[in-house]
């Protein structure tokens, strides 16, 4: 029995479900964005980042972990509030592309001041719980307390956006305000609030990730942190659908999982290939995502 | 006056200031021959192309002509520069031919790619890979293949661009930016992985076009001023074709597809085509751009094409003018120039040149520049000089 449970299957299994939850974080930050505005936002790993180095550089003034957290969660609402309100609204009945190149303009910057501010050493982040792995009968079984805690912290992410938008109240407004402005409105929605709560939330999901990754990948935070997760997080996104954070969530840990079996039986530089290739294959069986009811296109 | 004599007189003028520059600027007798021989090509094109009876009877021999000018009056201005500007120019050169390609896919079809340094690494290293298996294949067949392999990579990337909008096609080419390098070390054996490649031997001009021009000067400045000359000529045949392109019925297909798909698809475009077509050329122009990079530095490093040089594209054509031509060139002076104009304001500031915001401030400027042109000028510099000269226009029509 143990030998199974430290076997190379099960091991690939744990660390690819690991990855998938990362993946899959991001790919709901960016399906959040997608549904409220319909901008695919690329600064989307670059927002995080800026707020995870504004909330954990407190450590080194020996504030908690865990309020360092709480800072950055709170400095990730106001990042993303802020944008909307100033970057992103002023794009809306724009061509599509205006608010992609807008985004990819922010990520330079973001990306260049927080070098600038902070260099680009990378910067090592603790982890709130042991990364190294357990052990059984001597043996790594491809789960950490930490990498439990990732898996965990996805989940219950993802079970408490579907929560807000399936169960309440501000659920009801925030998807009505995404799928019709001019009626909501009328019923006395505060549309333009909807918009920027859902930046808000994207972004608050994003530096969750950006902490974990921070933490995780042996990377330590830099201010490029984001851009390859980015990549996986946009691939888990259109495979599973931009408009179902479900299908998001679901794509992202499936993607993590192929992926993990990618770089062990082939190589690491294999698995970005493969993704591409999942990716290009994926696009052209079902544009709008293999996860999600094709819907007609608005005219 | 009339139309004819204004224009004759306006290129025999341009002939005179050029033998007057050429005479007195040049320090052998054969290179004032060569800038004689310059400036009678200028003014004869100037001439053929400004007559009216050409420019709306045969727009597209105007623009030949037109382009002829400008190749020429940059042959001969880099004559005259130092070797380090020439090397400036060139990169600058190649730049706008990748710049081209982008700005074509956007203006021609509302569609954008994050992925094009990746492209101009596919012709970048097919050139390297090429020439050191066959070392003796002329120059322009060498080109000719590695626009070839760029456009073959932008088919495969692009077939599912027939059925994809613009945010997901977006998407997919910064995936494929992101994923270059990966693809490189994968085949490491042919792209000689994290060092690159060197070419087998750089670029030398034909002995008796050496003896006729360049008697006597070092070897590194004529093989620099022979690149520099092939690149600009590269240059004009791109924006040739691309001018072309832009005024022909398939341009005009495109423009409408960009503008209003469902009409374009209602009077008989074939959207999924069109837009294939429009991300083949805009990869091919790419490639051409890198392959032209290879030939001017001597050789290739995978450093060079990441996801860096892909974000810097979209930054500087945006800044130029995204959708237009003169953007592309614009957008190349842009390049060329940003580095030493960031590091002259830097010497002015007294930031110090090592620290990190001097480090990065070539990203924070380009950042801003690109937020701004898009909130405030969506078509660059290029569309701000059209406004400007159209509210002129209307202004002199006013009275």
């Amino acid at each position: 029995m143990d030998s199974f449970l430290t076997s190379r299957i099960v091991t690939d299994i744990l660390n690819g479900l690991t990855n998938g939850a990362i993946y899959g974080l991001v790919a709901l930050s960016l399906v959040l964005v997608w549904r409220a505005t319909r901008v695919l936002n690329f600064a989307q790993g670059a927002m995080p980042m800026f707020a995870t180095y504004l909330g954990m550089g407190l450590l080194s003034y020996h504030w908690p972990y865990w309020v360092c957290v709480g800072v950055c969660l709170v400095a990730a609402f106001a990042i993303g509030g802020v944008t909307e309100r100033v970057l992103v609204r002023p794009l809306y009945g724009k061509p599509e592309i205006n608010p992609i190149v807008v985004m990819v303009g922010y990520l330079i910057i973001l990306e260049a001041f927080a070098a600038a501010i902070w260099s680009t050493t990378p910067r090592s982040l603790p982890a709130p719980f042991s990364p190294i792995d357990w052990r059984l009968a001597g043996q790594p079984v491809g789960l950490s307390p930490f990498s439990l805690f990732e898996v965990v912290t996805a989940l219950v992410v993802m079970g408490a956006i579907v929560t807000l938008f399936r169960f309440t109240r501000l659920g009801l407004q925030l998807r009505a305000s995404a799928l019709a402005p001019e009626v909501s409105r009328l019923l006395g929605v505060r549309v333009g609030r909807m918009l920027t709560l859902g930046w808000m939330l994207s972004t608050a999901v994003g530096a969750v990730t950006a902490i974990l990754v921070a933490s995780n990948f042996f990377t330590g935070l830099t201010p490029q942190l984001m851009d390859g997760i980015f990549a996986f997080g946009f691939i888990a996104a259109a495979v599973g659908g931009l408009d179902s954070p479900v299908g998001a969530v679901t794509s992202g840990i499936a993607l993590g999982v192929i992926l993990q079996f990618v770089g062990d039986y082939l190589n690491s530089n294999a698995i970005i290939l493969v993704a591409l290739v999942i990716l290009i294959v994926s696009l052209m069986v079902r544009p709008s995502g293999l996860l999600t009811r094709s819907a007609a296109r608005r005219v | 006056m009339s139309a004819v004599a204004r224009h004759g007189a306006v290129a025999l003028g341009a002939f005179v200031v050029s033998v007057a520059l050429a005479v007195s600027l040049a320090p052998r007798a054969s290179d004032t021959v060569a800038a004689v021989v310059v400036a009678v090509v200028a003014a004869a094109a100037g001439f053929v192309g400004s007559l009216p009876a050409v420019r709306v009877g045969h727009p597209a021999l105007a623009r030949a002509m037109l382009t002829v000018v400008l190749v020429d009056a940059m042959v001969f201005a880099t004559t005259f520069l130092s070797v380090p500007t020439d090397f400036n120019l060139a990169t600058g050169a190649a730049m706008a031919i990748a710049l081209l390609g982008l700005s074509f896919l956007t203006g021609a079809s509302g569609q954008i790619s994050i992925g094009n340094g990746a492209f101009m690494g596919v012709g970048a290293f097919a050139t390297a890979i090429w020439a050191n298996h066959h070392a003796t294949t002329p120059i322009v067949v060498v080109l000719l293949i590695s626009v070839a392999v760029g456009a073959l990579f932008g088919l495969l990337l692009g077939l599912p661009a027939t059925r994809l909008r613009g945010p997901y096609l977006a998407g997919m080419t910064l995936a494929f930016a992101v994923a270059f390098p990966a693809i490189l070390s994968s085949f490491s054996s042919w792209t000689g992985g994290d060092s690159g490649l060197q070419l087998p031997n750089t670029v030398t001009p034909p002995h008796w076009l050496v003896g006729l021009f360049h008697a006597g000067t070092p070897t590194l400045t004529t093989d620099t001023l022979w690149l520099t000359d092939i690149i600009m000529v590269a240059t004009g045949v791109a924006f040739f074709f691309m001018a072309n392109l832009f005024a022909s019925r398939t341009g005009r297909a495109m423009r409408l597809v960009r503008d209003n798909d469902v009409a374009a698809e209602l009077v008989g475009v074939n959207l999924p085509r069109t837009r294939v077509i429009a991300f083949v050329i805009s990869a091919a122009y790419a490639a051409l751009g890198g392959a032209l990079w290879t030939l001017l530095n001597n050789s290739v490093s995978p450093a060079t094409y990441g996801f860096a040089l892909s974000i810097t594209i979209l930054a500087v054509i945006v800044i130029g003018g995204i959708g237009t031509i003169s953007g592309a060139l614009i957008g190349g002076v842009v390049y060329a120039y940003s580095t030493s104009v960031i590091a002259w304001f830097v010497a002015r500031t007294g930031l110090n040149p090592q620290g990190n915001l001097a480090s990065q401030l070539n990203g924070i400027i380009f950042g801003a520049l690109l937020i701004v042109t898009m909130m405030f000028s969506p078509l660059g510099i290029a569309g701000t000089i059209r406004h400007l000269r159209r509210r002129r226009a209307l202004a002199r029509e006013r009275g």
